[in-house]
């Protein structure tokens, strides 16, 4: 029968999706699809809707209206439910119902929408009923189908070549799927560095499928047959390949049984009108409904809902505009806009002496020419086409063209770069000057306008916030690797819209409300721009919110000093984002609302700021030594490279096989540079095996000229160092309480009894016995107690094991068992536990586990004094139960293996339970006695002792040193696991080659003694200096009581400069984050900090930061160095002044003719010392920071400014 | 003679005085020096100011406390009870949104967001009256005091009064004082030194009252309002009750006659106790689970929306993990050869002293049911029985460490096994926090496995970020789909099992208006309640007086047999007890603790307790 004939009615399902809309008409009777359709509805959905209900209608012209019933799904149905009478159905439901009528055999359903993914997993319990355990991403766009649309255009496929791409797991590279924007930012760098668009599409698919697998399905297995739906599982094959290559690798490893006699398509599959199912399933939902739930009241409602209820709605949320009237635009406009640049014109003939700065960015290049004046001749602009030489050699003959293209000619007096270019331009050009971004800002910022407080840059990948005094960054902020708020955010939104960028801000300026973002990450506020913008706000209205979101993003977000007031008045925008006048105006009100006698000043020359701080720094430099060692601009521009990526060029150093690119330069001189692209550690810069193990004896030579107390510590825990007393024989007397219960309670009596022994076949058992511990959290702050713990009773040495060091392989194979997504540190336990069960369990080869031990460790031992507790986080103290529950939960995977898990809780804030508690544990097991436990808890605790005592004479002798030597030391505050290599990612390292020794929190000397020199004023009023109560007495948390210490000592030893870790998520930190910056800033101690650290490496994030603390640590060694100088100046000048006053008095004394014989002798001493002393000329006072300071003159001209 | 009149120093040759005299002149030629060469003044070190908070005596009667932090009743009760103590008090309103903005901007990144909105909404709330009343900051720091409770223990929110000093300190409210409960010293404080908030007996008994009152009256209207006939009845019935106990409390007249008066008004409220509602018992994060505004976006009301009858969690049994807590650490470490220090450890205590802890922690144990029992039974509040603690320990125990603490520790697992294998809720609904550390860090890993272990259980995990509104209706939406077809499921089985059909008991329950009084509760047989009625009422349609009667003497009969045949175990058990020492010492500990309140000198044995107390809801924001 047509439809056009159907007299019964029909039964509406709707799926209003993010992107589109999605409908069928079904027989109520039958569930058979009369009609369906589906349509991109370009943000309208209410306008999409009614349009395709007007078709439907058309469709079935005699079927009774009145009779129908409409069910709604998807994220953007709810607001439109009410207006046509439909009933909605949340799309989880939805979708389980469509594939329990369609697919009874399916075991789990994958989901990957636009916004969210969800799993659904089917389970029949024991009466044969079968329920659906759903799980959603909803909060988080890791994994999602937009993860994919973006990074399709970074990539820049067209979506029929990705269509027709073909999975190929052989070539994978590592992208981050955790977080949908550091997915991108791996994109970028893969792009970036030659890789091909194929393989990185690829990476990306195996990214997002592992993470939906070690995420989404919480730990379980996915059963078969797996139903594959939403838009990128079905339009995608290569995402269809990959989870058919995936999941099959997981029913492997776990031992599950599956089909493996069909074909693997039919096994993961994906159904015909896959995108119909949620609107399906709404109809199947509605039979659950009574008679009246969903009757479709026609058109009317919504059309009106459209017209006038969107609006209405909208008021009462929203928030104000950016501007208030036109004249305010104008106003701030003439303020604030930045002037055109017009190049000053050249006359023929002309000879132009000047430098060039190159500032390579992350997705757009700049070059500027500046005369010896300062003046800028030409800027040059172009987006990063990946290769940084050919930009180069682009951005440069746009400068030559320019000069030369107006006759004159051009003299090129010196090159500077900054930017990720900077390295290799500095080895295949032989630039005058590489400089780090922040220091190029820095110096661009002050030449402008002399002494400004803070400098605000705002690029397209990153936000850096740097905070000035006396004329040079005292501190700084730098956005992590999350991009929250920067420059791209605002591009992309406007992108949304169809917008260029440049029409932003007239865009934005036109709203008469906003709607309020919440601020944050950049993925949650795409996922408020889709809410926003389903709630009916305008486009101009969208960019207005998003616009205000900047600056709390900036400063609430990045930089966190809520009181702006206190980091000074004068405030420098820069960075492209300053381009569009909307985000200016929203940075501006917030600043002047918070700072209201500020001065805001955007850079004139905003995109440019970076190349033209390399420029000005490449002036001095070239001044200063007189010559350039810059290849010249026409030899540059000559450059012949070659760029080769192939499989000589795959780095083999570890098991990532980084596929690089080769890119070799050949200088006019016939000499060649080679510029290593595409690798994602640092084994990737050298070439073959024997310049590796070059690279790793100079690392060793500097690291043992620099020493690193991270590092040590971390190896050092785990190792035997300890020799424990052997246990005292059977029957030796021993002195301990007797616990006798009373009629008042218990009493502990003291007696004298004999020691007691296991038997023989138990001590017998100890020599065989296998454990395994897990290298990872509290084990970092109790590893020795444990070692030690068990070889004193008797264990050997090489049965006392320890999983490996954390490291991404040991991640990407073991991370696949965890229900939740805690922290990092906590999370890689699981892969840490996978370490002990599937390598360090070797019953093949004798040495099987006989117990995993992975005791939950309420409280961690703490040097801080007159605390509240000693706890540990609770994530962290929990994480055995999680891991007990991850490898238990489907398969008892200790059981499989005959190995038993315990984690009994111990507490290390009270040794006498603890002492208790392992006996509780080992006693039955081990066969042990109470006394043997005792006496291993003893040297346990000794062994403790002793490793920290061992750690802080290490520690005092770095300090001793670089105090004598006037040099800086490292000191890395973080948690004790974060000595971890794998968690710390190396940073403190990067610190060490440079030639600083790096200090860890344990390692500094707790001596009173030697304490009371820096903790004076604790002392004077009474107070240890191990007593943090005068800044902190929340001090519950035992780690973050141990870092504000660390803290306090290093803003009181003036040649300490600290590193602050911390992991994303970390809840024991956040509490401290505002106490440590208060006690550096108003200390003025060097400080930098790398939070939300996380599984991935952001490479470049740590490199900036690297150079650029780097650059102060240097300017603070100098300052010390100076320091030195001028007090050994004062010491002579002071005795010299004694000499001449003792002088004075003899001579007194003389003319009264008395004689005084113990002054003569002063008088002879102090000056043979004197005679002695050949003090170092005090050298004029440096000026102060890289560039010199001035200051406006009441006649307006410019002077050096006293400082 | 004088030999340099310009110098005074070496004009004097009087002993060795003149040694001084160059000591002198050396310091201010170094100080000159040190000017000259541009030495470095020594760093200058932070201290937090902000640290000894006073409020005087003298203060009391022009100081206003400021509190807000549990249920909306509670509240509002709360500032009734405290002006009834004489105190001025003001309830600064149910957190929100804009809390939670001014939190986040003046808060630390990274904070729990019961941090943010809690400590955001006061600083809101201050600058409204700096802003919008126009105060001057001084008089605002004068005249205004934060009283809250001093959180303890080791999640985030542990360590939350950190947060308020930052936020005051950044907000421009530097000084602002905010009054822990702790640090006034408990009850310590009845010593009479002249502070201006007395922590006396008095205050406290007006605190527990508005707490308990609170409790029980949330407790019913969640009973009433999924059933209303008539929508929002309940809500304007529960107004007025709140209204008539704040006025109780405020006046300190007799509560009990305040309670009576509601329980009027409640039982007047129709209802229809046959429609299927999901029973969606309420665990998680204390703070998230509690409050009822943006904090955890309205999620009772929504629930209530969705077809669901909340089973909330009340401040009482709250109050009792504290007590249990207290009970157990003391309990685990009596017995130790020796006696650790720390916060736990007993080496202060003698053994009279440990027993007598111990004996107070019963006290309290017993003495809050009583409570609750004496406020709930005026009310209507009847078969609400508070969660046995040692149960609910022992049976989340073999999963989740009783150890662990922070946030509800092992009484999220505990309680979700609980309600499956009592059949106590359709759905269990666990709300946090985003990325809070004990309920989203391991609680939520540890019910994955629980979830394995007890099937058939429907288990929502939800967090709470103060955004993404949507995405979080639609999460729970998922989950009351599955609980609804089960609570629908229940009652059509039920109706089937009992052979009666929903005509013939609304025909009974018309004619018999008793069993459908809003007050009345059906015995616990599944989580249904209306299929609970049912299975009361059936009997009653279908058999007769006689067969009735002969029913009821058979379960007579059986539980008499049953009580038999374990009588002679059971009296093995009492005389082993009878005799046991640990007995003898709890009678003994008991007694003397009995005594020692007769006589006033109970202080040292509550301070534990108060401690826990102080830092776990007995006053607004108060939790560990």
């Amino acid at each position: 029968m047509s439809s056009s004939a159907r007299t019964a009615p029909v039964v509406l399902g709707i799926d209003v999706g993010s992107t589109t809309v999605k409908a069928v008409a079904l027989d109520p009777e039958t569930l058979d699809v009369l009609w369906c359709d589906y349509q991109r509805h370009q943000t309208k959905q209410p306008e999409m809707v009614v349009e395709m209900l007007e078709t439907i209608e058309a469709a079935f012209p005699a079927s009774p209206r009145d009779a129908w019933r409409v069910f709604m799904t998807g994220s953007g149905a709810l607001p439109l439910c009410a207006g046509l009478g439909a009933k909605f159905v949340q799309e989880v439901n939805a979708v389980t119902l469509a594939v329990e009528h369609k697919h009874p055999d399916v075991g789990s359903v994958i989901e990957l929408g636009g916004q969210d993914a969800k799993i659904i997993m089917f389970q029949t319990d024991e009466d044969g009923r079968k329920t659906a355990a759903p799980s959603m991403n909803d909060k988080c766009a890791s994994g999602t189908g937009a993860t994919i649309d973006k990074c399709m255009i970074k990539v820049g496929l067209p979506p029929e070549a990705v269509r027709a791409l073909v999975f190929d797991p052989s070539k994978l590279h590592h992208v981050a799927a955790k977080c949908g924007v550091f997915a991108e930012t791996d994109i970028v760098n893969l792009v970036k560095s030659g890789i091909p668009a194929a393989e990185i599409l690829c990476s990306l698919a195996d990214a997002i499928v592992l993470q939906n697998l070690s995420v989404l399905t919480r730990g379980s297995t996915l059963k078969p047959r797996v139903l594959l739906l939403g838009g990128p599982n079905t339009y995608l094959p290569f995402l269809q390949a990959c989870w058919r290559h995936r999941i099959p690798e997981i029913w492997e490893e776990r031992n599950f049984a599956w089909p493996k006699d069909r074909p693997i398509e039919e096994t993961v599959f994906v159904p015909d009108n896959a995108q119909y199912y949620a609107a399906f399933g709404a109809c199947v939902y509605g039979q659950h409904e009574a008679e009246e739930i969903g009757r479709y009241r026609g058109l009317d409602g919504l059309r009106d809902y459209m017209q006038n209820g969107r609006k209405a709605r909208l008021g009462a949320s929203a928030g104000p505009p950016l501007v208030k009237s036109s004249d305010e635009v104008e106003t701030f406009r003439s303020l604030y806009a930045i002037p055109r640049f017009s190049p000053p014109p050249l006359t023929a003939g002309q000879i132009v002496r000047a430098v060039i700065g190159l500032d390579g960015g992350s997705t757009s290049s700049k070059a500027v020419l500046v005369d010896e004046d300062g003046e800028i001749v030409a800027k040059a602009y172009q987006l990063s086409k990946g290769n940084p030489i050919q930009d180069a050699k682009e951005l440069l003959t746009q400068l030559r063209d320019h000069v030369e293209g107006q006759g004159a000619r051009l003299e090129v007096l010196g090159f500077g770069a900054t930017g990720y270019a900077a390295d290799v331009l500095e080895q295949c050009v032989l630039a005058d000057v590489n400089v780090v971004e922040t220091v190029a800002h820095m110096m661009s910022a002050v030449k402008y306008f002399g002494d400004v407080d803070v400098i605000c840059d705002i690029g397209g990948q990153d936000i850096k916030v740097l905070f000035m005094k006396n004329g040079d960054i005292a501190n700084f902020r730098l956005s992590n690797s999350c991009s929250a708020g920067n420059g791209m955010l605002l591009q992309a939104m406007a992108d949304q819209f169809g917008l260029k960028v440049t029409e932003y801000a007239q865009t934005a300026f036109q709203a008469e409300l906003s709607p309020k973002f919440s601020y944050g990450c950049a993925v949650f506020l795409d996922t408020d721009r889709v809410n926003f913008q389903k709630e009916g706000f305008s486009k101009e209205e969208l960019l207005a919110g998003l616009a205000q979101v900047l600056p709390k993003n900036v400063w609430q977000y990045v930089v966190q000093i809520p009181r702006l007031a206190s980091l000074g008045r004068r405030f420098v925008l820069q960075g492209g984002t300053q381009y569009n006048l909307a985000a200016v105006k929203a940075q501006v009100d917030y600043i002047k609302e918070r700072v209201p006698d500020a001065d805001v000043f955007v850079h004139p020359h905003t995109g440019e700021a970076g190349a033209l701080g390399a420029a000005f720094e490449t002036l001095r430099v070239v001044k200063r030594r007189g010559r350039s060692t810059f290849i010249g601009i026409d030899a540059a521009i000559a450059l012949d490279y070659e760029s080769r990526t192939d499989d000589t060029t795959t780095c083999h150093f570890c098991p990532n096989e980084c596929k690089r690119t080769f890119i070799d330069t050949h200088r006019p001189d016939g000499s060649t540079a080679r510029y290593i692209a595409g690798f994602s550690c640092e084994k990737g810069t050298v070439e073959s095996h024997e310049a590796m193990l070059e690279l790793v004896a100079e690392r060793k030579k500097i690291a043992r000229a620099f020493p690193n107390l991270v590092d040590y510590e971390a190896r050092r825990a785990f190792q035997h160092f300890y020799e424990p007393e052997p246990i005292p024989h059977e029957g030796t007397p021993i002195r301990t309480y007797e616990i006798r219960k009373g009629f008042l309670g218990t009493k502990r009596v003291a007696i004298e009894r004999p020691f007691q022994r296991a038997t023989p076949e138990a001590q017998a058992r100890l020599k065989r016995v296998r454990i395994g511990m897990p290298r990872v959290l509290n084990m970092y702050s109790t590893a020795p107690y444990f070692r030690h713990y068990f070889e004193a009773l008797g264990v050997p040495k090489q049965n006392v094991v320890f999983s490996d060091e954390t490291s991404e392989e040991m991640w990407v194979e073991g991370g696949k068992y965890g229900s939740i997504d805690p922290c990092f540190p906590s999370k890689v336990a699981q892969a840490h536990v996978h370490n002990l069960l599937f390598h360090q369990h070797q019953p093949d080869k004798g040495k099987p586990l006989n117990y995993i031990f992975f005791p939950v460790l309420t409280h961690v031992p703490s040097f801080i004094e007159g605390v509240m507790d000693k706890t540990s986080c609770p994530i962290v103290a929990g994480a055995p139960e999680v891991m007990k529950a991850a490898f238990t939960k489907e398969i008892d995977f200790f059981a499989q293996r005959g190995i038993e898990y315990v984690d009994p809780a111990l507490t290390f804030g009270e040794p006498h339970l603890t002492a208790r508690r392992m006996f509780e544990c080992f006693g039955p097991r081990l066969g042990i006695t109470e006394d043997e436990n005792d006496h291993a808890h003893a040297e346990g605790m000794r062994a403790l002792a002793a490793f920290e005592a061992d750690l802080q004479e290490k520690g005092r002798a770095i300090l001793e040193t670089v105090e004598s030597e006037d040099r800086m030391a490292l000191l890395v505050v973080g948690r004790p696991y974060h000595s971890d290599p794998g968690l710390n990612h190396g940073i403190p390292e990067e610190f060490q080659v440079l030639g600083y020794p790096v200090l860890s929190v344990r390692s500094l000397p707790r001596d009173p003694e030697y304490l009371a020199r820096y903790f004076k004023d604790e002392v004077a009023r009474g107070q240890s200096p191990l007593d943090i109560n005068d800044v902190w007495p929340e001090n519950y948390s035992a780690n973050s009581s141990q870092k504000v210490w660390a803290v306090k000592f290093a803003t009181r030893h003036p040649n300490v400069a600290l590193l602050d870790l911390s992991s994303f998520k970390c809840g024991h930190d956040a509490p401290v984050y505002g106490l440590i910056d208060s006690l550096v800033t108003t200390a003025g101690a060097p400080y930098a900090a790398l939070h939300d650290i996380d599984a991935n490496k952001p490479g470049g994030s740590i490199k900036i930061r690297v150079k650029t603390y780097a650059h102060s640590l240097k300017l603070h060694q100098e300052a010390l160095e100076d320091e030195a100088r001028k007090k050994r100046a004062l010491q002579f000048s002071l005795e010299q002044k004694r000499l001449e006053l003792l002088e004075r008095k003899r001579a007194q004394l003389s003319q009264l003719r008395r004689d005084d014989a113990s002054l003569d002798a002063e008088i002879e001493r102090l000056a043979e010392r004197l005679r002695a002393y050949a003090p170092a000329p005090v050298a004029p006072e440096p000026t102060p920071g890289l560039i010199q300071i001035s200051e406006r003159l009441a006649d307006g001209r410019r002077a050096p400014a006293s400082l | 003679m004088r030999l340099d009149p310009q110098n005074e120093v070496l004009t004097t040759d009087a002993g060795e005085d003149w040694r001084q005299a160059i000591d002198a002149e050396l310091n201010a030629w170094e100080q000159a020096e040190r000017e000259r060469l541009g030495l470095r003044q020594a760093r200058r070190q932070w201290v937090d100011e902000m640290l000894t908070p006073e409020v005087k005596r003298e203060e009391r009667e022009t100081i206003t406390l400021l509190v807000s932090g549990l249920t909306a009743a509670q509240d509002f009760l709360v500032e009734g009870a405290l002006r009834g103590v004489g105190y001025n008090v003001k309830y600064i309103g149910m957190p929100d949104q804009a809390g939670l903005q001014a939190g986040k901007e003046f808060g630390n990144r990274g904070q729990c967001n019961p941090t943010y909105f809690t400590v955001g909404n006061l600083i809101k709330y201050l600058i409204e009256l700096r802003d919008v009343q126009g105060l001057s900051t001084e008089q605002i720091i004068r005249d205004y005091v934060f009283f809250t409770a001093g959180a303890c223990g080791p999640c985030r929110f542990g360590m939350y009064v950190t947060e308020y000093r930052k936020a005051l300190r950044d907000s421009g409210f530097d000084g602002f004082r905010v009054v822990l409960f702790q640090q006034q010293g408990g009850l310590a404080q009845a010593t009479g030194e002249e502070v201006g908030i007395e922590l006396n007996p008095k205050f406290f008994i007006a605190l527990i009252q508005a707490l308990c009152a609170g409790d029980v009256l949330n407790a019913i209207a969640y009973r009433i309002r999924p059933y209303e006939v008539n929508a929002g009845e309940t809500n304007r019935v529960v107004e007025d009750c709140k209204r008539l106990l704040y006025k109780a409390l405020q006046a300190r007249s007799n509560i009990f006659a305040a309670l009576w008066q509601c329980r009027k008004r409640l039982a007047a409220v129709p209802v229809d106790r046959l429609r299927p509602k999901a029973k969606v018992a309420i665990i998680g994060e204390f703070w998230a689970m509690t409050t009822e505004g943006d904090g955890n976006y309205h999620l009772q009301k929504f629930l209530e929306q969705e077809g669901g009858e909340n089973d909330i969690q009340l401040t009482t049994a709250w109050l009792l993990y504290n007590v249990w807590e207290v009970e157990r650490d003391t309990r685990v470490r009596r017995d130790l050869r020796q006696a650790d220090g720390g916060r736990l450890g007993l080496a202060d205590y003698s053994p009279l002293a440990v027993s007598k802890r111990l004996a107070m922690m019963r006290l309290a144990d017993r003495g809050l049911r009583l409570m609750f029992e004496a406020f709930a039974q005026p009310i209507g509040l009847t078969k609400y029985p508070l969660p046995n603690m040692d149960e609910i320990a022992e049976i989340a125990a073999p999963f989740y460490s009783n150890d662990l603490r922070g946030g509800e520790g092992h009484m999220e697992v505990g309680k979700l096994i609980y309600n499956v294998v009592h059949a106590k809720a359709h759905m269990t609904l666990s709300v946090k926090p985003f990325g809070c550390m004990p309920s989203s860090g391991v609680s939520d890993g540890v019910q994955s496995l629980v979830q394995t272990r007890f099937p058939g259980s429907i288990y929502c995990a939800v967090e709470t970020s103060g955004d993404g509104a949507t995405n979080f209706y639609s999460r729970v939406q998922m989950y009351m789909f599955k609980a609804r077809i089960a609570a629908e499921q229940e009652l059509v089985e039920t109706y089937a099992s009992c052979g009666v059909t929903e005509d013939e008991v609304r025909a009974f329950l018309a004619k018999n208006p008793k069993y459908a009084s809003p007050l009345h509760v059906p015995p616990h047989v599944g989580a249904c309640t209306a299929a609970n009625l049912v299975r009361e009422v059936a009997p009653l349609i279908r058999q007769t007086r006689a067969e009735r009667a002969a029913a009821r003497t058979r379960g007579a009969l059986e539980r008499v047999g049953s009580m038999l045949r374990a009588a002679p175990d059971k009296a093995r058990a009492a005389a082993a007890w009878a005799q046991d020492d640990a007995t003898r010492e709890r009678l003994s500990a008991d007694v003397a603790l009995v005594r020692e309140l007769a006589q006033g000198g109970a202080r040292d044995a509550f301070a534990p307790l108060l401690r826990k107390l102080g830092a776990g809801g007995l006053v607004p924001d108060a939790k560990a």
